[in-house]
C-alpha cells in the first residue's frame, strides 16, 4: 500500500494483549482515513450510548495518508473516542513528530479498548509492542514523563529518536478538560480525551520506527508538495506571519474585526489589546520559530518568560490561548498569558476550556452569583494570579477546581445559570464571537464534537478575504458555504493535514499530493463527496447517543444580546435564519436527522 | 570548491531535509531513519547533521562546543557514525551511509528542500581549492 501503511495495531488493555490488523482498502477509499476511518471504526465498533469512561468505550488513534509523507502540514493525527465532556463523538487533532514516528514503526493507527488493571504505557519499536508499568510515571507532568521514558532507553541516541505521547495528571484524574500531549506541547486538546486515556489507565505511548512509508511515484510527489507550498505563500500576509509570529498575528486582526471573545464574550473588542498581540510577544518572549515534521510553514513559537512572577519556558501561547485565557479572562499581560498556558501543557489540561471555565467563573463573580467564600481566590476579571493558582486545584479536584474540573458548562448549571457559559453541546467556544461572523454562528451550532477551534475556520474567508469577500453580517448563502466548508475542512483531517492549511490552500491542491502519495485517483467532488460521508456518520453516531436539533444551538447571549461596542455593534447571531436551510442542503430532516435516503446516497446503509 | 554550510541557529527542526534526502537516494520511500541529514534536538537547540565518514572506534577526545552561547557535546554534531552512535546506518541491513552531494545540480536535495536557510550552498573558489599544478611543483621541489 502506498501513502497508508495498511495495519492497524490494536491493543486490549484488560487482557494486556495486541494484534496487529490489516486495514482493508475498502475503508479508505470510503473514508481516506485519519477522522474519518477513526470515526467509523468507532462507530462500528462502539455503542453510542456507552459511558464515556467505562472500559467499554475506545480510544483511537489515527493518522492519514499524508502523515509522514513530507506533504506540507503532513504531521498530524486524530484521537476520535466518545467525549466524556460533550458525551458526542470526539475528534480532536494534533500536529508534531509522533503520528508520522507511528507510520515509520509501521502502523496507520491505534485502537485502544479495555481498561489496564495497572497504570501502563504503551512502548512501540517498530515489530516490538510491549506494555510496560507507569506506577512510577502516574502523577508526573507530560513533561517529565517524556523526560523519563527517554532516560529509561539504554542507548540515548535511540531515546532523542523516540517520540512520546501522553496525559498529565489532569488526565490520570479524570478531569474532563483533560487533554492528551505529544511531543511537549502539540495537544489533542479539545473534548476531554485525555480523561478517556486516564480512563484506561494508560499514561503514555512512546514510538519508534525505523521502516518506511512508501509513495506511488516520489518525483511526483516532491513536485506536488513543490507546488501547494508554492500556492500557500502567494496568500497574502500569513505564511510570512505565521513564520514570524505564529496564529497569534491574529489577536490584532479579530480585534479589529471586533469579534474577540474579550470577558467571556460579554464584548468583541480589548481596550490594551498591544499588550497581549502577536507583535509584543513576538518583541519579548518569543526565543525561535520550530516547525512541525517536514512542514515548512513553521509556526510554532518557542518562548522563555523571565518575569519572575511567571517564570517558565515552553511553546506558545497561539491565537486561541492568547484569545480564551487572555481577552475572554480580562488578561493583559502575556507573560501571565504563556505561563498559564505552559502550565496547562504540562499538566495535560485544555488551555481553551480552562480560560473558558475561568472565564464563565469570572462573570458568575461579576454577576454576584458565586463569591470568594465558593471560588477560594478572588476571581475578577483580569486577575492572572489566581488562574495560575488555580490550575493545580483543578488538576487535583480540590476545592473550586472540583468544579471547575468538570468543565464551565456544568460550573455555570450548577449555580443555575447555564447562559454564562459559552460554548455549544457542553464544550467552550472558540476564539471568535459569531455576533460578527454570521455563518461561524451556524458553524458552531451543528459541529458534531462540540465546538472546537479547529472548527472555526470558517473565520478565514470572513477576516482574513481569502477565497474572496463575503458580507459576515448577512446571512444570505451562508448555509450551503458551511457545508462545504465542514466536508473540506474533515478532508484535511482525514488526509493527515493540519488545519491551518485552510488559511492558505484547498482540497483542489490536496488531490496531487494524495495522487502522487497514494496511486488513487481523486476529484475535488469526489472528496468532498468523502467528507460529506464522515460529517453525517458523525452525525449519526450523534443522533444515536441521543443528541437532537435542540443541541443544535449556541450561547443565549450571541442569540439575542446585541454587540454592545466596536465593529459588530448592535448585532447578534441570527440562527434561525440558517439552520432550516443548512439541515435541507446536508439533505436531513427538520428535526436534523439524516434521511434513509441520504444515507444510500453516502454508502452509509 | 561547493560546500555545505550548516547555520544551527536557522534550523526550524522540521526535518524536512531528511525526507528529501530519503526520497532522492529511495525513489519512491520515506524514511528519515535512512537519511544522510539527520536534525537533532538539544534543548530548543536543533542541529542537523551531515552525514561524514564511519569510525569504527569510539572517540578518547571528547570536547564541548560553545555554538551560539549554548554547550553543545561534540557527539551530537559529530558527523561520523561510530560504536556507539549508530547514526547513518540502515536500519534493516546496517549498509553505512554517507552524504554523496545528491539532488539537482547544482543543489543537493536538502539544500532545495530546506525552508529556513539553514543549510546552503557555498562556493569557497579559490580559498580551498588546491590546484594539482601546485602539487605537482611542491613534490618536485621535494625530490629536489
Amino acid at each position: 500500500m502506498n501513502g497508508w501503511v495498511g495495519k492497524i495495531l490494536r491493543v486490549n488493555l484488560t487482557q494486556g494483549s495486541t494484534k496487529v490488523e490489516e486495514l482493508p482498502a475498502e475503508l479508505n477509499h470510503l473514508f481516506l482515513g485519519g477522522r474519518g476511518l477513526a470515526s467509523k471504526l468507532l462507530f462500528d465498533e462502539v455503542n453510542p450510548q456507552v459511558e464515556p469512561l467505562s472500559p467499554e468505550n475506545k480510544l483511537i488513534f489515527m493518522t492519514g495518508p499524508l502523515t509522514g509523507t513530507g506533504a506540507i502540514g503532513g504531521a498530524s493525527y486524530v484521537v476520535v473516542t466518545k467525549s466524556p465532556l460533550t458525551g458526542s463523538i470526539a475528534c480532536s487533532t494534533t500536529e508534531g513528530y509522533f503520528g508520522p514516528e507511528l507510520k515509520f514503526a509501521g502502523y496507520d493507527g491505534i485502537i485502544l479498548e479495555g481498561k489496564s488493571p495497572e497504570p501502563v504505557y504503551l512502548s512501540i519499536e517498530d515489530d516490538t509492542v510491549e506494555l510496560l508499568s507507569a506506577s512510577h510515571l502516574w502523577g508526573k507532568s507530560t513533561h517529565k514523563t517524556e523526560e523519563i521514558i527517554r532516560a529509561e532507553k539504554e542507548n540515548p541516541w535511540i531515546a532523542r529518536e523516540t517520540f512520546i505521547t501522553s496525559i498529565g495528571p489532569a488526565g490520570e484524574n479524570l478531569v474532563k478538560i483533560a487533554s492528551i500531549i505529544n511531543d511537549k506541547h502539540r495537544a489533542a486538546a479539545r473534548s476531554g480525551v485525555g480523561a478517556v486515556m486516564g480512563s484506561k489507565n494508560l499514561k503514555a505511548i512512546a514510538v519508534r520506527g525505523t521502516k518506511a512509508v512508501s509513495l506511488a511515484n516520489g518525483k511526483m510527489f516532491l513536485d506536488s508538495v513543490e507546488r501547494a507550498w508554492e500556492k500557500f505563500k502567494t496568500t497574502p500576509v500569513i505564511p510570512q506571519a505565521l513564520n514570524n509570529i505564529g496564529t497569534s498575528f491574529l489577536v490584532d486582526l479579530i480585534n479589529e474585526s471586533g469579534v474577540l471573545p474579550a470577558r467571556n464574550f460579554q464584548t468583541g473588542v480589548m481596550k490594551n489589546i498591544e499588550k497581549i498581540s502577536g507583535e509584543h510577544m513576538a518583541e519579548t518572549i518569543l526565543k525561535i520559530n520550530k516547525g512541525c515534521f517536514s512542514c515548512p510553514i513553521a509556526c510554532i513559537q518557542v518562548t522563555e518568560v523571565e518575569d519572575p512572577a511567571f517564570l517558565g519556558k515552553g511553546e506558545g501561547p497561539e491565537y486561541r490561548s492568547i484569545a480564551l485565557i487572555g481577552a475572554s479572562c480580562g488578561i493583559d499581560n502575556i507573560n501571565a498569558i504563556a505561563k498559564i498556558n505552559y502550565l496547562c501543557d504540562e499538566m495535560g489540561i485544555d488551555a481553551l476550556s480552562y480560560g473558558s471555565a475561568i472565564a464563565c467563573a469570572m462573570e458568575l463573580t461579576e454577576k454576584k452569583i458565586i463569591s470568594k467564600k465558593e471560588t477560594g481566590v478572588n476571581l475578577k476579571f483580569g486577575n492572572a494570579e489566581a488562574v495560575v493558582e488555580l490550575v493545580e486545584k483543578v488538576v487535583k479536584r480540590e476545592g473550586f477546581g472540583e468544579i471547575l474540573a468538570e468543565g464551565g458548562y456544568q460550573l455555570a448549571a450548577k449555580y443555575n445559570h447555564p447562559e454564562y457559559f459559552m460554548g455549544v453541546k457542553k464544550q467552550g467556544s472558540p476564539a471568535f464571537d459569531p455576533r460578527g461572523i454570521q455563518g461561524l454562528g451556524l458553524e458552531y451550532a451543528t459541529s458534531n464534537s462540540g465546538v472546537s477551534h479547529a472548527l472555526g475556520y470558517l473565520v478565514t474567508h470572513k477576516i482574513l478575504g481569502i477565497r474572496g469577500e463575503i458580507d459576515p453580517l448577512t446571512t444570505e448563502g451562508k448555509a450551503p458555504l458551511v457545508k462545504l466548508f465542514q466536508d473540506g475542512s474533515a478532508v484535511f483531517d482525514s488526509a493527515g493535514l493540519c488545519r491551518l492549511l485552510l488559511l492558505g490552500i484547498w482540497i483542489d491542491e490536496v488531490i496531487p499530493m494524495l495522487e502522487a502519495a497514494t496511486g488513487i485517483s481523486y476529484t475535488e467532488e469526489g472528496l468532498q463527496n468523502i467528507g460529506e460521508r464522515i460529517w453525517n456518520l458523525e452525525r449519526l453516531f450523534n443522533v444515536k447517543a441521543g443528541f437532537s436539533s435542540t443541541d443544535d444551538t449556541i450561547p443565549q447571549r450571541m442569540l439575542k444580546e446585541p454587540m454592545p461596542e466596536g465593529p459588530a455593534k448592535g448585532q447578534v447571531c441570527k440562527l434561525d435564519e440558517m439552520l432550516p436551510e443548512y439541515y435541507n442542503i446536508r439533505g436531513w430532516t427538520h428535526k436534523g436527522i439524516p434521511t434513509e435516503d441520504k444515507l444510500k446516497s453516502l454508502e452509509l446503509t | 570548491m561547493k560546500r555545505l554550510k550548516i547555520d544551527f541557529n536557522q534550523c526550524c527542526g522540521c526535518r524536512r531535509c531528511e525526507v528529501a534526502c530519503s526520497l532522492h537516494h529511495f525513489e519512491n520511500s520515506v524514511n528519515p531513519k535512512k537519511s544522510r541529514i539527520r536534525i537533532y534536538e538539544e534543548e530548543d537547540m536543533f542541529y542537523p547533521v551531515v552525514a561524514g565518514p564511519f569510525n569504527n572506534a569510539e572517540c578518547t577526545s571528547k570536547n564541548i562546543f560553545m555554538l551560539g552561547g549554548k554547550e553543545v557535546d561534540e557527539c551530537i554534531i559529530c558527523r561520523a557514525s561510530c560504536p556507539i552512535k549508530p547514526w547513518f546506518k540502515e536500519p534493516d541491513t546496517d549498509v553505512l551511509l554517507k552524504c554523496d552531494f545528491c539532488g539537482d545540480p547544482p543543489e543537493p536535495a536538502c539544500v532545495k528542500w530546506c525552508p529556513c536557510q539553514a543549510i546552503t550552498l557555498i562556493d569557497e573558489e579559490g580559498k580551498i581549492e588546491v590546484k594539482i599544478e601546485d602539487v605537482k611543483k611542491d613534490f618536485e621541489r621535494e625530490e629536489d
